[in-house]
């Protein structure tokens, strides 16, 4: 769908709770409010025919910027849809409802920067590994670069504290 | 009763670790749970800690089949947020690098495809013709993989004039040794009655899970970033996009198979091109990223590669988000594995040529008895070749009719 068209439609729909830009005749970019989020990721998918790509955020100082992003293939743009969700429980709905590709970008959104996406099917974490802590969100800047997550000992671990002594605290709890 | 066959988390089918966990009622498959991470290396996490420069030698190893895909990707993404264009010979040997990138992997997958079956013939063949192909990228790039070939604002090295009339000869003899595979793949009634109609994913489907590269476009979803979002030289370049309807692993080889031609016909473009210029920028100077965001895509060889980056102007991103495409492909398995028997999971599995490295294992439980059991690799690809072989039997047998 035509360019021009699109924004007109978007604009028409969502009126005042949507701000519009273009940063070059690829890319345009849709800034929301969190209560039409899934209403817009719905109708740029399902009645403007976009193709729904992946999502990706940036987390801030006050919040977690969210964004999905929507090729429009025939016309060689990429719509991108970007909202904000305040800390420190920084909350939206799931769009993986109305768009069953979106559930995994948003479990790793989740498990990543502790964004709770409200109705998805299935939030668990995707990637990271069962002996992570579950109240560790790695990517959060709040989370030091210096920062080393706690790790699971097995047996072979504490029979090796007991030959060769324990590491020294902090290090390995 | 629903039994849980779990296969995985190491070396279920291919080389790299994934956990899937099929649902099976007797031999069929009613459900599926995918574990990705066993390969999570924080990437994003790490780019965010190095220079601008420094990070296409970082994604490059993201995985070492796309290690042309990622950096192109970077590279646009950086170039978009500075909203400069790279010269045009630089543009046609990034295009060299990416289709030559592309040739490698689609004969690597048919490769294994073949093994799967039990057609360790496919398997020899088409990796001995894979050969060539990274013998060339070594004369251009200087290395078989993780190229370095790429950066922002243009390449590293520029392609010795000597060394085109070899990479014109390896072309010739690919284009050759392709069609008499594709012949070969096509004709044999056994690969039709292993692959047709087995893990159909079709257009409506791929676009609700986002489906990308041969995977969408074996279901007829005609997208292609090369086409559909040109980058530098693309938009100069003839090719077609090879586009199937039925969805099935067969014409999942087919789309794959036919792409290598399109591949050459780049290659040799670019090629003339670059020959006709003799000498050229191969990139400008970039002395500081401003603050902004940019957008990069590239077709990768299994599909779409999309980077994100966010600048505050200083010399490192603040923010560096990797979407390969198996991450979305890998999941369209929710839908494409149901229906399908346990033989046969792990080539659908397989058919997109999942790179778990790029996204992150594989289980059985039957519904009946709820019985676990874990498939290692070999009995899952001793199951998929003796499927082969009764089929085989049969067909040589006639107590089944070829497909054509």
């Amino acid at each position: 769908m035509d360019k021009e068209e699109v924004k007109k439609r978007i604009a028409e729909r969502f009126g005042e709770k949507v701000r519009i830009g273009e940063r070059s005749p690829e890319r345009v970019y849709v800034y929301a409010e969190n209560e039409i989020w899934v209403d817009l990721a719905d109708f740029i998918f399902n009645e403007l025919d976009a193709r729904f790509d992946t999502g990706a955020c940036v987390d801030d100082r006050d919040g977690v910027e969210v964004m999905f992003f929507f090729p429009f293939d025939k016309e060689h743009y990429y719509l991108t849809i970007k909202t904000f969700a305040r800390k420190p429980n920084p909350e939206l709905d799931s769009i993986s409802n109305v768009i069953i590709g979106a559930k995994w970008i948003e479990r790793e959104i989740f498990e990543m920067y502790e964004v709770n996406f409200r109705n998805h099917p299935d939030l668990r974490p995707v990637l990271r590994a069962d002996t992570r802590p579950k109240d560790f969100y790695p990517a959060k800047r709040e989370v030091k670069d210096d920062h080393e997550p706690p790790r699971r000992r097995d047996d072979g671990e504490e029979r090796a504290d007991e030959v060769f002594g324990k590491p020294p605290k902090g290090k390995n709890p | 009763m629903v039994k849980k066959v779990p296969i995985g988390p190491y070396h279920p089918i291919l080389e790299e670790p994934e956990f899937f966990e099929l649902h099976v009622e007797g031999e069929r498959v009613v459900g599926i749970d995918i574990t990705i991470g066993w390969s999570h290396r924080g990437i994003e996490l790490l780019s965010e800690h190095k220079t601008w420069d420094q990070v296409p030698f970082l994604v490059e190893r993201i995985c070492g089949i796309c290690s042309c895909s990622h950096p192109y990707a970077y590279v646009k993404a950086v170039e978009d947020l500075l909203g400069i264009e790279v010269p045009l010979r630089a543009q046609y040997l990034r295009a060299i690098t990416a289709e030559l990138e592309r040739l490698h992997s689609h004969l690597l997958w048919t490769g294994l495809a073949g093994h799967f079956m039990g057609y360790n013939t496919v398997f020899m063949w088409t990796w001995k013709f894979r050969e060539p192909v990274l013998d060339v990228l070594e004369a251009v790039t200087g290395n078989r993989n993780h190229y370095a070939m790429l950066k922002v604002g243009g390449v590293r090295r520029d392609i010795p004039q000597e060394e085109i009339p070899n990479v014109i000869k390896m072309l010739d003899e690919l284009e050759k040794n392709n069609a008499m595979l594709t012949n070969a793949i096509l004709d044999d009634p056994v690969i039709h009655a292993r692959t047709k109609g087995v893990g159909v994913l079709p257009w409506d489907k791929c676009r609700e899970y986002g489906a990308l590269g041969p995977t969408a476009r074996a279901g007829g979803y005609d997208i292609d970033a090369r086409r559909d979002h040109p980058i530098d030289a693309y938009d100069k370049l003839d090719f077609n996009v090879i586009l199937c309807e039925n969805g099935d692993v067969f014409d999942k080889v087919v789309v794959r198979q036919l792409e290598n031609f399109e591949s050459i016909k780049i290659i040799r473009q670019a090629l003339k091109a670059i020959e006709d210029t003799e000498t050229g920028d191969i990139g400008v100077e970039v002395k500081e990223v401003p603050a902004g965001e940019g957008i990069g895509i590239y077709e990768a060889p299994r599909g779409e590669v999309l980077h994100y980056v966010r600048s505050d102007g200083g010399n490192m991103p603040i923010r560096h988000k990797v979407r390969a495409p198996s991450f979305n492909n890998i999941l369209t398995n929710e839908y494409s594995v149901l229906g399908s028997t346990v033989a046969d999971a792990g080539l659908i599995t397989a058919a997109v040529d999942p790179c778990y490295s790029c996204t992150e294992r594989m289980g059985f439980v039957d519904t009946r008895t709820g019985e676990r059991k874990v498939l290692t690799e070999e009995e899952l690809i001793k199951l998929s070749v003796e499927k082969t072989e009764r089929i085989r039997k049969e067909i040589s047998q006639g107590k089944r009719l070829r497909k054509s």
